[in-house]
């Protein structure tokens, strides 16, 4: 067990980065994994000048590669491990959690974008969605919530390991290089707190009990021989993962009840649509929002609801649609017309909303 | 609802990024709502260098913002990188002693400073940013002198404390910055 440091709401003024290795800790996770790249390195800075404090483990690897399977490891020997990475790392991480999906291993990942394709920029995008939702050689059989500051990023730090540990899928917290590196106040609190009971870490091999009379025998793979063995499987991934969706998913919705025109957007970009929205809103403009906060599984009742009442959708990212392909996706049906405000690997910011949103209202 | 945007860039070791932190500090502990986002490329070295900052007295909703209240600009390249963070509301700031040329942009105010060779010529060129910070402090009236000396010391307390001519120096030049603006002349 490690100590953990957060025993009482407390108020603190700190950049993500920083958030999230405090949130790690208030999980109870005992090992982190990683590689530097910038705008993630000070997960690991802070996770290691607290360790002397928390008694929790740390280990630089020579790359994403190694650090992934380490965190399978770790995790494959009963440690609450996770790793973070961005970027070009989280590219070359892939590999690593593909296994994570196919051998069900509860992988917590913090994944703070930065600007692509390749070595990009390394200030800010929204251009891992994809990848962070269905990269690797799978089915995207994965948990991703998309936070929207530093209040968000503590919270659903802490939901990743217990959904991770629950249901034993990759689960990310899927954040941008502005949150990780922006400072804000926040608060953070001990889980217990709130009423939140964290999910025991459970060794997967070298378990407590005699194989056949306690247990089980532990039995992970990531190879089969035969088709129809692989596709079984998957089937049963499937089931679970679409029976999990619903108690997983997770929405806001700000002044989208009578909103002519919803933004959906996700992350950051959603609460520069707030901003955007209150302006439209004093110049009586209906706008409302929609913004996933898992952006994978989507919570797709709740979005078609919210589009059907809408006249027209916009759609804003800084990428160019990579959330709105998977939202159209399980949009199949309504025929509500929707315009793009798409900046690649830029910030959104709430005039470019307004703005565009205003030039939708005078076209209908 | 009052909110105000600032816009910090200079050339990478001019001390934006440090006096952007003493800046949004101060506003935390007056108890202001304050959001700052450091921006800069790859580089380790040179490379412009910009800090986003908003202090405002309610939650603060995007991280980013098109036009900015007051834009500091303390080299060429901070100039062709930030007009386009300037609009008619806004107050630029520029640095005379280190600019080769003025911001050709329309807003409310332009201001030169020569605050590089203040800090050379008469304190000492550790503290141009602090002659800097004096001056959005001056400009924009949005935290207390108090509430910055607060925060320099949570800064660098311990080092003040091993040389106390080091907090004289400091807010020596936070004063002196703050002059320029009350001494100014628009140009």
């Amino acid at each position: 067990m490690v100590n953990k440091l957060i025993k009482e709401d407390t108020k603190m003024f700190l950049t993500g980065n920083e958030v999230l290795a405090y949130a790690a800790n208030s999980a109870e996770a005992e090992f982190m994994y990683g590689y530097p790249i910038t705008p993630q390195n000070e997960i690991m800075h802070t996770w290691c000048k607290l360790l002397p404090k928390t008694e929790a483990g740390f280990l630089q690897t020579e790359d994403e590669i190694s650090a992934g399977f380490s965190t399978i490891g770790g995790i494959l020997a009963g440690k609450r491990a996770f790793t973070a990475t961005a970027g070009p790392g989280n590219v070359i991480m892939q590999d690593a959690q593909s296994m994570a999906e196919m051998m069900r291993i509860p992988f917590v990942c913090a994944v703070m974008q930065r600007g692509g394709p390749s070595t990009a920029t390394v200030i800010y995008a929204q251009q891992e969605t994809r990848l962070t939702c269905f990269g690797g050689n799978g089915e995207g059989f994965r948990i991703v919530y998309s936070t929207a500051g530093h209040q968000d990023l503590y919270d659903y730090m802490i939901k990743a390991f217990n959904t991770a540990w629950k249901y034993r899928f990759p689960t990310y917290v899927l954040a941008d290089g502005y949150q990780g590196k922006m400072r804000e106040p926040v608060t953070l609190y001990d889980p217990a707190s709130r009423g939140i009971t964290m999910v025991p870490t459970t060794k997967a091999l070298l378990a407590d009990g005699q194989i056949g009379v306690d247990r089980k025998s532990a039995h992970l793979r990531n190879t089969y021989n035969m088709e129809e063995e692989l596709m079984e499987v998957l089937e049963g991934y499937k089931a679970d993962y679409e029976k999990m969706s619903e108690e997983v998913a997770e929405w806001e919705e700000y002044k989208a009840e009578d909103a002519e025109i919803l933004v959906i957007a996700h992350g950051i970009v959603a609460r520069s649509a707030r901003t955007a929205i209150d302006e439209l809103r004093e110049k009586g403009i209906k706008a409302g929002l929609f913004r996933p906060i898992t952006i994978r599984p989507l919570a797709v009742k709740p979005l078609r609801a919210a589009v059907s009442r809408a006249k027209q959708i916009l759609f804003t990212e800084s990428a160019n649609g990579q959330l709105a392909q998977m939202v159209l996706e399980k949009l199949y049906g309504l025929n509500t017309p929707y315009s793009t405000l798409f900046k690649m690997g830029v910030g959104v910011t709430g005039d470019d909303i307004v703005n565009k949103v205003e030039s939708m209202a005078v076209a209908v | 609802m009052s909110r105000t945007k600032i816009v910090l860039a200079g050339e990478g070791g001019q001390g934006v990024q440090s006096i952007a932190k003493i800046l949004v500090e101060a506003g935390y502990e007056a108890g202001r709502q304050v959001l700052y986002i450091p921006n800069f490329g790859v580089e380790q070295r040179g490379g412009v260098s910009i800090a986003f900052c908003q202090i405002a007295d309610e939650t603060i909703g995007e991280p980013r913002f098109a036009k900015g209240d007051i834009i500091i600009m303390l080299s060429d390249r901070a100039i062709d990188r930030c007009s386009a963070y300037v609009d008619e509301n806004s107050i630029v700031v520029y640095d005379t002693s280190v600019c080769t040329k003025k911001p050709e942009v329309k807003c409310k105010e332009i201001i030169g400073v020569d605050a590089n060779k203040i800090a050379n010529e008469q304190l000492s060129a550790r503290v141009f940013n602090i002659i800097i910070l004096g001056v959005l402090l001056e400009a924009t009236h949005v935290l207390e002198l108090s509430d910055i000396k607060n925060a320099m010391e949570q800064a660098l307390g311990k080092k003040f404390d091993a040389k106390p001519e080091l907090r004289e120096l400091n807010y020596k030049a936070l004063e002196m910055g703050m002059g320029l603006i009350k001494e100014r002349t628009a140009v």
